[in-house]
């Protein structure tokens, strides 16, 4: 176990940084936007973290997948599991994108 | 407020106009913008930025002969004023500045040609892509003759104001192409930005706009026909987001928000394949 603040606290640290002093002081268009984009990316970065969920698809069968998609080798179930995976990856990225959607 | 660009006399002897001021704009990947007052004229001077070139992309002195062709056509667009060669060592034109709002925001994205070889560049396999790109290949509709397309046609490149649409902007990407790649791209939801349930673009309903278009320009375009170049849409804006993550990546062009499009490119695969399941 790392000393207190862990990652995750450390991450929740600079998110209220960020949002309690940083945004409100933004003077210009660019800075506010990219301090945004930021927060946006610890948000990730927590989620991330945070779960324990595994991905539908793992990290060695991306690659023989990709291949057989683009030799043209699709079977029925192929769609259903992609969405399923794809699904899994929003729900650290942008949980709220897939809330929107459906 | 820059007072002047040190390339402010090469810019003034070039206009044949005395440089008044010149600010630096916000935004811009790929070129700068500088709003310049010019004997009282208000310009605006596009800047080559020393950043990638994408294959396909326009060089400025085509943009301008875009420009000038498309004002020449009625199309709404700022109008060019002078292409300026090399400013300081980097090419340049001077158009009109315009007023307004352009909504949503300004991301440079890659044109349509060799998708598969782009997907490979980018190195990490990305099975919802593939199966995106092998479903336009088995759906590739009829195709119909090329015109003049626009390229990045979309909310956050067009300038709007209380009277509606104003201006055009942004023809880095202009080619030939089939008409429906243009008229599906502001459909694609990353366009909406936000407001999900109005398909163009976040602020209108399709029917509409394909009525318009077809009183505009003689072509009929069903939304049925539009499906397919929406899939490609994303698709496109899939790897274009991949390939702006990996500029991040290699240490080629550092940035928090090429960064956090690596993570975005998720929600484009949601959309392929529900786009393709509902299609």
């Amino acid at each position: 176990m790392p000393d207190r603040p862990n990652a995750l606290e450390l991450i929740e640290a600079v998110t209220e940084f960020l949002s309690s002093e940083v945004l409100p002081a933004a003077a210009d268009h660019r800075l506010k936007f990219r301090t945004l984009v930021a927060l946006n990316a610890l948000g990730i970065a927590y989620r991330e973290l945070e779960s324990s969920d595994d991905l539908v698809i793992g990290q060695e069968e991306l690659g023989e997948l990709a291949r057989r998609i683009r030799a043209g080798d699709v079977d029925e179930d192929l769609h259903a599991r992609l969405k399923e995976h794809v699904a899994a990856k929003l729900r650290i990225s942008n949980p709220a994108y897939l809330e929107r959607h459906d | 407020m820059v007072a002047i660009a040190p390339w402010g006399d090469e810019l003034a002897a070039k206009l044949g106009q005395r440089v008044d001021s010149m600010q630096l704009l916000p935004g811009g990947a790929s070129k700068e913008a500088w709003a310049v007052e010019a004997d009282g004229e208000r310009l605006l001077i596009r800047r080559a930025l020393a950043g990638v070139i994408h294959e396909g992309t326009l060089s400025l002195e085509n943009e301008f002969q875009v420009l000038e062709a498309a004002i020449e056509a009625g199309v709404k667009v700022p109008r060019p004023v002078a292409y300026l060669g090399e400013l300081d060592g980097r090419e340049a034109f001077a158009m009109e500045l315009v007023e307004g709002e352009t909504i949503g925001r300004r991301i440079v994205r890659d044109p349509p040609a060799g998708f598969e070889d782009e997907l490979d560049s980018v190195g990490d396999p990305r099975p919802a892509i593939e199966y995106g790109l092998w479903w336009l290949r088995e759906h590739r509709p009829e195709p119909i003759a090329d015109v003049v397309s626009h390229g990045d046609f979309r909310i956050g490149n067009v300038v709007v104001s209380k009277r509606g649409l104003e201006y055009i902007l942004d023809w880095e990407f202009a080619h030939l192409s089939d008409p429906r790649e243009d008229v599906a791209w502001p459909l694609v939801r990353a366009w909406r930005f936000g407001a999900d349930d109005r398909r163009l673009g976040g602020v209108g309903d399709v029917g509409p706009y394909l009525e318009r278009y077809e009183e505009l320009s003689g072509r009929a375009v069903s939304e049925r026909d539009l499906e397919w170049w929406e899939v490609l849409g994303n698709v496109k804006w899939a790897i274009g987001c991949l390939t702006q993550c990996r500029r991040h990546l290699t240490g080629l062009d550092r940035s928090i928000e090429y960064a956090v499009l690596g993570r975005i490119a998720a929600e484009m695969e949601y959309e392929l394949l529900d786009l393709i399941e509902h299609a």
